[in-house]
């Protein structure tokens, strides 16, 4: 059975070229869908991968119960030296424990091309830097703690106007100078950041949004995490800092993500009718070479494995080529959306996915089409023209 | 059109063939409507924006004091100062989601395009609860005129504790463009006095007229620079910004969306293209017996058009059709109250679809149309 099949396919395939612009339509049909879906995704895919590098496993974000995001969350004054005691924190040299309660907040900003938009200010309170250490100030200097100044990361200068050293930026009652530049090599760095309480003040706000700590080790999450949800007077969440950013980055994209898919499946399926249309043509056109291999003795169900595997070999083709074009126009340049700033990627996954699609789209294009070149009478067939 | 049976027969031809390719081209023209339809409504939306209009609404989140509309008067250009405050809810189910908005009484002065009539404004004025809800939105939570009914807004909560707004249809108005997915607007008064006393005052967002439109950017600035170092900083926006997606997102998703169309038709070309090529080879000897019996060679160049222009324009036709429905339900998926845009298919886009599948037509036919030119009727009748 198998040699079978492997004998109908290859004479499938030599024959391919004589119906080379008929299998072409397979072709540029998936390639064109395949394109622009992960055009489309390499927007999102690279947004999520810019929050999977931002997380650090060593670390762990407390934010209060059920909040998602950290702007919906509220950690009291009170508690956040309850949760810097809690086991399983790293300490610094001075024997203190690496837990810093942080501030988010909004900042309009002016992007490159005139148009307004906003990015993250984040409060950094006295262990900001020990709990990141790899925050680094490439220019001027770090803000002083208990002053109205700021600091901008490396990607907010590439994007925003008005980021430089000296430039003001509006914040309620008074404007806060810029006073030096930080990189981190990650998502933190089209951010702004300042000293939380100065900044916990100024937006009059009464509680910090989260409290980031540097864990002993990976593996101290549980200790932590037990000793402050089983503590009566906290109601918090606590997540590894890379979970919760996976999981941000998941919900952030879901609906850019969404759209991508919904678009590619509305082409995949015009692809597919092409197909159809295709592997009809096809196996038409070889009526009277079919029916002679199935006088000659070779079975029905591997002539019609051998128009399937036809249409697999063409539609991933066609999939491979989308998705080099998708991958040369997108992958690496530097993108932004709303207040983040990333890379665009069509990734190795991508390229799975692709072939995935293609596959399903030449199963479905191909099963009528073959069933019907199984199906047909042989007599009736040789009298073809 | 005496000839129409015969480009019929030849289409029909093979059945399956012709209903597949109609199908290809009909997606990818309701992809086409439905991108080139999103970009007709930012270029609507883009031309329908005034430049007599700003917006203003807090730099940092939160409310604002009604009392800064008197301030922001104060500044040369700015004629007036409006505030309205947004009531997010629901009515009875937590899935049925309405976005009420609560006018002050000079908003409507703002606003004299809308097809709303200084009687109707003035309805809403006298019924405290009244509010004037547009014909989509009316149509579908099942309101009449005079109907009661209660809005649950979980972040409005008002003295007494509860969260429960009743509202009375006064009049139900005409559905307008750019507020696609309906709207509803009540009185302000009915809210700001209904609040806790320490929430009163606020507004969420001042809505301004200009009385010198040509300086609206500088305004603009004039508006933030004056509450730059107060205890709320605005920013503030003329229309026209804020009705531009691509400043908005920082994504020009029109040029996304026609490069998604030109993907779609150039999938369209290949089909038809190969579709078409493959009937002239296939019936050569067909279109040589047509030429000796006296048909021009332009005579069955226009046959073999016809046979590609026919699914073409009928695909497109379809699939803007498609493409129309589609968008009338999109508003149903979507929160209101967002602005998000849904789109058109003006006849802009209908021509520039007729256009593409015309092109798409002549273009899949030039070159078998060459072939019928040079055929040499001798040759070809035989069969070779």
């Amino acid at each position: 059975m198998l040699r079978q099949i492997f004998i109908v396919t290859a004479l499938n395939f030599r024959s391919l070229v004589g119906r080379f612009w008929q299998s072409m339509v397979i072709v540029v049909g998936l390639a064109a869908t395949i394109a622009v879906m992960l055009s489309m995704l390499s927007l999102s895919t690279g947004m999520r991968e810019a929050y999977a590098k931002a997380g650090d496993p060593d670390r762990a974000i407390v934010v209060s119960k059920g909040a998602d995001q950290e702007g919906q969350s509220a950690i009291t004054r009170a508690d956040a030296p309850v949760i810097a005691d809690a086991p399983g924190i790293a300490k610094d040299k001075d024997g203190k424990p690496l837990a810093d309660r942080g501030l988010n907040s909004g900042v309009p900003v002016l992007r490159k091309d005139g148009s307004k938009g906003f990015t993250t200010m984040r409060g950094l309170a006295d262990k900001g830097q020990g709990v990141r250490p790899e925050l680094h100030i490439v220019a001027g200097r770090m803000f002083q703690p208990g002053k109205r100044e700021l600091i901008v990361g490396l990607g907010a200068q590439a994007m925003f106007q008005h980021m430089q050293i000296g430039d003001k930026v509006i914040l309620p009652a008074g404007q806060w100078p810029i006073v030096g530049v930080f990189a981190t090599g990650d998502l933190l760095e089209g951010q702004l950041l300042g000293d939380t309480e100065t900044m916990l003040a100024a937006l009059h706000k009464t509680s910090y949004n989260s409290v980031l700590v540097r864990l002993t080790s990976p593996n101290a999450l549980d200790t932590f995490k037990k000793a402050l949800t089983t503590n009566p007077a906290l109601s918090v969440t606590v997540e590894r800092h890379s979970d919760w950013y996976k999981r941000v980055g998941d919900q952030s994209t879901f609906v850019l993500a969404l759209l991508g898919y919904v678009v590619g499946a509305v082409m995949a399926v015009g692809a597919l009718f092409g197909c159809l249309n295709t592997m009809y043509a096809a196996v038409s056109v070889r009526g009277r070479e079919i029916a002679t291999l199935r006088a000659l003795g070779y079975g029905a169900f591997p002539v019609a494995v051998s128009v399937i595997l036809e249409a697999i070999l063409l539609a991933v083709t066609g999939a491979l080529l989308g998705a080099f074009i998708a991958w040369a126009l997108n992958d690496g340049k530097q993108s932004m959306f709303g207040a983040m700033v990333f890379h665009l990627s069509v990734s190795r996954a991508q390229f799975e996915l692709a072939v995935t699609w293609a596959t399903v789209v030449a199963l479905l294009g191909g099963i009528l089409p073959s069933i019907r070149a199984a199906r047909r009478p042989v007599v009736e067939a040789l009298r073809a023209t | 059109m005496k000839y129409v049976p015969l480009v019929w027969a030849a289409i029909m031809r093979k059945p399956t063939r012709a209903v597949l390719t109609l199908l290809s081209v009909m997606i990818a023209f309701t992809l086409f409507g439905l991108t080139i339809g999103m970009n007709a409504t930012f270029t609507k939306l883009k031309a329908e924006a005034r430049d007599d209009r700003l917006f203003a609404f807090s730099r940092f989140g939160g409310t604002l004091s009604v009392g800064m509309e008197r301030q922001i008067e104060s500044i040369p250009g700015v004629a007036l100062a409006t505030s309205s405050n947004n009531l997010f809810g629901y009515i009875q189910d937590p899935k049925n989601r309405v976005f009420v908005q609560m006018n002050d009484e000079n908003t409507a002065k703002i606003y004299p395009e809308w097809p709303i009539t200084a009687q109707q404004w003035q309805m809403v004025r006298d019924n405290r609860r009244g509010v004037l809800v547009s014909r989509s939105q009316a149509d579908r939570w099942h309101l009449k005129v005079g109907d009661t009914f209660t809005v649950i807004a979980p972040v409005q909560k008002k003295a007494d504790g509860t969260t429960n707004w009743t509202l009375q249809v006064v009049a139900i108005t005409p559905d307008f463009f750019p507020l696609m997915a309906g709207y509803m607007f009540g009185n302000y008064d009915y809210m700001d006095k209904a609040r806790l006393l320490s929430d009163q005052g606020k507004t969420g967002v001042f809505r301004i007229k200009l009385s010198d439109p040509s300086r609206s950017a500088a305004i603009a600035e004039d508006i933030e620079n004056k509450f730059a170092n107060s205890s709320t900083p605005l920013q503030s926006l003329t229309e026209k910004a804020a009705y531009d997606v691509t400043s908005n997102t920082g994504m020009d998703i029109a040029a996304v969306d026609r490069e998604i169309a030109l993907a779609g038709m150039f999938m369209v070309l290949f089909l038809t293209a190969n579709g078409i090529a493959q009937a002239v080879r296939e019936r050569f000897a067909e279109f040589a017996t047509l030429k000796t019996i006296g048909f021009s060679d332009w005579g069955v160049i226009g046959l073999v058009f016809a046979e590609a222009a026919i699914p073409c324009l009928l695909g497109a036709g379809l699939g803007v059709g498609l493409a129309e429905v589609l968008a009338s339900i999109i508003p149903r998926f979507v929160p209101p109250g967002q602005g998000v845009p849904v789109p058109t298919m003006t006849m802009t886009v209908l021509a520039w679809a007729v256009a593409c599948a015309a092109l798409v037509a002549l273009a899949s036919s030039a070159l078998p149309a060459l072939r019928l030119k040079r055929m040499d009727i001798a040759t070809a009748l035989s069969g070779r």
